[in-house]
């Protein structure tokens, strides 16, 4: 099949059986690849009620239909199964090189089945496919056993890998990847864990075919001229993610000591320059990326490499816990990576504990002695082991904030920063409405992947509320996604500012079929009620009190910064959700209605 | 005394869609981009001379101030 | 004379290039096909390194078929019909950037300095020049 692998590779770990089948023509019709391959097959195969840490769980793991091709970014790789955080869908993207060797080697999904009796990796050359013993890797850092990996294999092996914090059941486990590169959110290498696979080793020598050869290569020339040719490039090289803490911390959307504010006094040391200058060794980039928005790093006082911190990191290990320091930041950042958690999770929950501590809802007894203050560094560095071997206060921890706060109580729940019980990712929401409600709604708890509003809030009015802002979040959370479902990287036409109708003669000339904007929006929409229709299966009760943003996003305003005072009111999170509903053909509870389903083609799938 | 500005992307918008204006030296970037009603707050990154700088940074004789605003973000 | 320069500490490892590559000398999307190779350093130092063909002849001086000739841009190049695969020219080349791999290709192949590799790396580490009389 043009521009496919062709296979779906199945690897049933309990029984050791490795079996191929050939990919469904009509599921890349349907779901194109990547994300959508994820959420069509999480969805048919893994029983309703099934425990996100047990056999039935499956890790879905895919790349699109552009992955692998010479298109900017084409390093995108979608890890999807139940989520051991939220218990609803759980889909995290990756970047660099993975995507791309699967594709190489005749693939376009992996799928994990059942659990391993004991640890293994799974390897993979061209068709010689085994299940490894790695008694030796298990319980070490992730970067160490991808090091250990490539020594012994090659360089030409891709690895992904668990860190300890997988193993040991942190519902926030990421996958790591080219030494920085995680598929991190929603506990996917929790579920990767829980299988007792430490890692996945492959390599691919073969050829991804393409219908026109000549139009593709045309096709992509364009969009590697126009990357080339944006004036936006060479600043972005520069600093990347980064670029936007500056401008966070000026308009009050840098998370500040739990999301108490959005400013925050020590942040001119985390600003993206200071780090370009102080530790930034090498630019970064996935597969085929002309815009290499990763900072590999490199810290003086801990003699320590790390890729990163990029922007999502920065605000939630830095301001959010109040850390002014770059070089501590990247020393968090880096142990997250080698224990194997997420730094968007961790940082939130961390946070929350700091907030108990200074409340004094959290003692000195409980914390092991730790003094949790904000903007205590050692004890965030304490803590980060202590949460991948969930010891200590790190066991509480390990749980994610909702648990967490519903286990300990006291009212901390009303400071636990999640929705759907996922930690929200560093934009503090308190005077932006459309990126609440981005939050609010994204399909695997308050992630900014899938919508990313909040510029536009201040373009068009950041507290305002109406139908105009509803449907750009949702014309985001359309558009945005398509590319984790084609398997390359959005931030070209991001941050690149390029031409979005460059993608389609790519695409066609790849596949063979020709595919407008407004045809991939429908493919997004179907994912999209899919996943939804996931939460409605797997949650019972499930409705609109789950896309409730955090209490302190409409009822605390912030004390300090430039949003100081301002808030959003309970009333037009109410009516954001209705307009929200109304527009995505949902009912008053957030279902989508029978109707909105036949539309999109999903209601035997759904029934 | 002049400079000359230079803006970016969606910011182009506000100067009429013109590449470049010249403005005066003296004020901070913040004065000047206000003076052209240019929103500040989405501006997400100034150079000066290709240098990252402050919106309180002065303008002077000779420069060339870049403007960025934020698009996308992560 | 012309021939490819690469400035590797610009490189950020993306390998476009080496697609590129793959896409001009076997109409194929096959990095591991590809005339150019980019080493990663990493954890540490976290660096990548990129090698090029530097045109030196010295493949073709060794080449016992002669299948190693000189193209209309100068650059030398194989001659795929006339390769018999013996190998003489792989330990010869300086730079590691002349490839025999029989399991993916019936002949050896090295840089012809299309240039597409420029045209798509977007950080300016590669670029075609006039070859610099040693020092
Ligand atoms: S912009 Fe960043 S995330 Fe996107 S492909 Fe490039 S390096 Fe990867
Ligand atoms: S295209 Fe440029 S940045 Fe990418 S691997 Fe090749 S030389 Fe390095």
């Amino acid at each position: 099949m043009n521009g496919y692998g062709g296979n779906i590779l199945r690897v049933n770990l309990t029984t050791g059986k490795i079996a191929k089948e050939p990919t469904p023509p009509e599921l890349a019709r349907d779901f194109l690849g990547g994300r959508g391959f994820g959420a069509y097959f999480l969805f048919q195969e893994v029983p309703q009620g099934a425990d996100p840490l047990g056999p039935e769980n499956k890790l879905i793991i895919s790349s699109g239909p552009l992955s692998g091709l010479l298109i900017p970014g084409a390093g995108k790789c979608d890890f999807a199964c139940k989520s051991p955080l939220t218990g609803g869908y759980a889909g995290a993207s990756l970047g660099g090189h993975l995507t791309a060797e699967i594709k190489y080697a005749g693939l376009d999904s992996i799928i994990l089945e059942g659990i391993s009796p004991k640890p293994v990796y799974l390897f993979i050359d061209d068709d010689r496919i085994e299940l490894r013993d790695a008694a030796s890797l298990w319980g070490k850092g992730a970067i160490t056993v991808e090091k250990a990996l490539k020594d012994q294999l090659g360089e030409e092996f891709q690895i992904a890998c668990v860190g300890p914090g997988a193993e040991n059941g942190v519902r926030y486990a990421h996958i790591n990847h080219d030494y920085g590169r995680q598929a991190g959110r929603g506990g996917v290498g929790t579920v990767m864990g829980a299988k007792k696979v430490k890692a996945l080793a492959i390599r691919g020598t073969r050829a991804i075919p393409v219908a026109d050869l000549d139009a593709y290569r045309r096709a992509a020339r364009n969009l590697y001229d126009a990357c080339k040719q944006s004036e936006l490039l060479k600043p972005w090289q520069n600093l990347g993610t980064t670029m936007v803490v500056s401008w966070c911390d000026e308009v009050g959307a840098l998370p500040t000591r739990n999301f108490s504010a959005g400013s925050f006094e020590g942040g001119k040391t985390l600003y993206g320059p200071v780090m370009r200058e102080q530790i930034v060794v090498t630019d970064k980039g996935c597969f085929g990326c002309p815009s290499p928005c990763g900072k590999y790093s490199r810290t003086k006082r801990y003699g320590t490499n790390v890729e990163g911190p990029e922007y999502e990191t920065i605000g939630m290990i830095g301001s959010n816990l109040g850390i002014a320091n770059i070089e501590d930041v990247a020393q968090i950042n880096f142990l997250c990576d080698e224990w194997g958690v997420d730094t968007i999770s961790a940082g939130g929950a961390i946070a929350w504990a700091m907030e108990c501590y200074e409340k004094g809802i959290l003692t000195k007894a409980e914390t092991g002695g730790l003094d949790l203050k904000f903007g205590n560094v050692e004890a965030v560095l304490t803590l980060i082991p202590q949460i991948a071997k969930r010891e200590g206060l790190g066991a509480l921890l390990a749980e994610g904030t909702r648990r967490a706060a519903r286990a300990l109580g006291k009212g901390s729940e009303k400071f636990a920063i999640e929705v759907k019980g996922m930690e929200q990712s560093a934009y503090a929401t308190h005077s932006a409405t459309a990126m609440l409600l981005a939050y609010m709604t994204a399909d695997v708890g308050a992630h900014h992947n899938r919508a990313w509003a909040i510029t536009y809030d201040l373009q068009v009015g950041r507290e305002l509320v109406n139908a105009d802002k509803v449907a750009r979040v949702i014309w985001l959370q359309h558009i945005r996604p398509m590319f984790d479902t084609l398997g390359a990287c959005r931030l070209q036409w991001v941050e690149l500012n390029i031409d979005l109708e460059l993608y389609p003669p790519a695409l066609a000339a790849i596949t063979g079929v020709e595919r407008s904007w407004r045809d991939l929006e429908l493919v997004s929409e179907r994912i999209w009620n899919l996943t939804r229709m996931y939460w409605v299966r797997e949650v019972p009760g499930f409705g609109r009190a789950w896309d409730m943003p955090p209490q302190r996003f409409y009822a605390e305003p912030p004390k300090t910064g430039v949003t100081a005072g301002k808030i959003t009111s309970l009333d037009d999170v109410n009516k954001l959700l209705d307009l929200y509903y109304e527009q995505r053909g949902w009912d008053a509870n957030g279902l989508p209605k029978p109707e909105t389903l036949k539309r999109l083609g999903l209601d035997k799938l759904v029934a | 005394m002049s400079a000359r500005l230079h803006a970016l992307g969606i910011l182009k918008a506000y100067l009429g869609g013109k590449n470049e204006v010249v403005v005066e030296t003296g004020n901070t970037v913040r004065e000047t981009i206000r003076a052209l009603d240019i929103p500040p707050e989405i501006v997400a990154l100034v150079l000066v001379n290709d240098t990252p700088q402050s919106k309180e940074y002065r303008v002077q004789d000779g420069d060339v101030v870049t403007l960025m605003a934020v698009v996308g973000g992560g | 004379m012309l021939r490819l320069y690469a400035e590797s500490a610009k490189c950020s490892g993306c390998r476009a290039c080496l697609v590129a590559c793959s896409l001009n000398l076997f109409q194929e999307n096959n990095p591991k096909k590809a005339a150019l190779a980019i080493l990663a350093h990493f954890p540490t130092p976290g660096t990548y390194e990129v090698k090029v063909c530097t045109q030196c002849g010295e493949c073709a001086a060794v080449c016992p078929t002669g299948a190693i000739k000189q193209n209309a841009r100068g650059a030398y190049y194989v001659d795929f019909a006339e390769c018999t695969l013996c190998e003489a020219c792989v330990p010869v080349c300086p730079e590691n950037v002349m490839f025999v791999r029989a399991e993916l290709a019936p002949a050896a192949w090295k840089c012809d300095l299309c240039g597409d590799c420029v045209a798509v790396c977007g950080t300016d580490v590669l670029r075609i020049g006039e070859i610099e009389a040693k020092a």
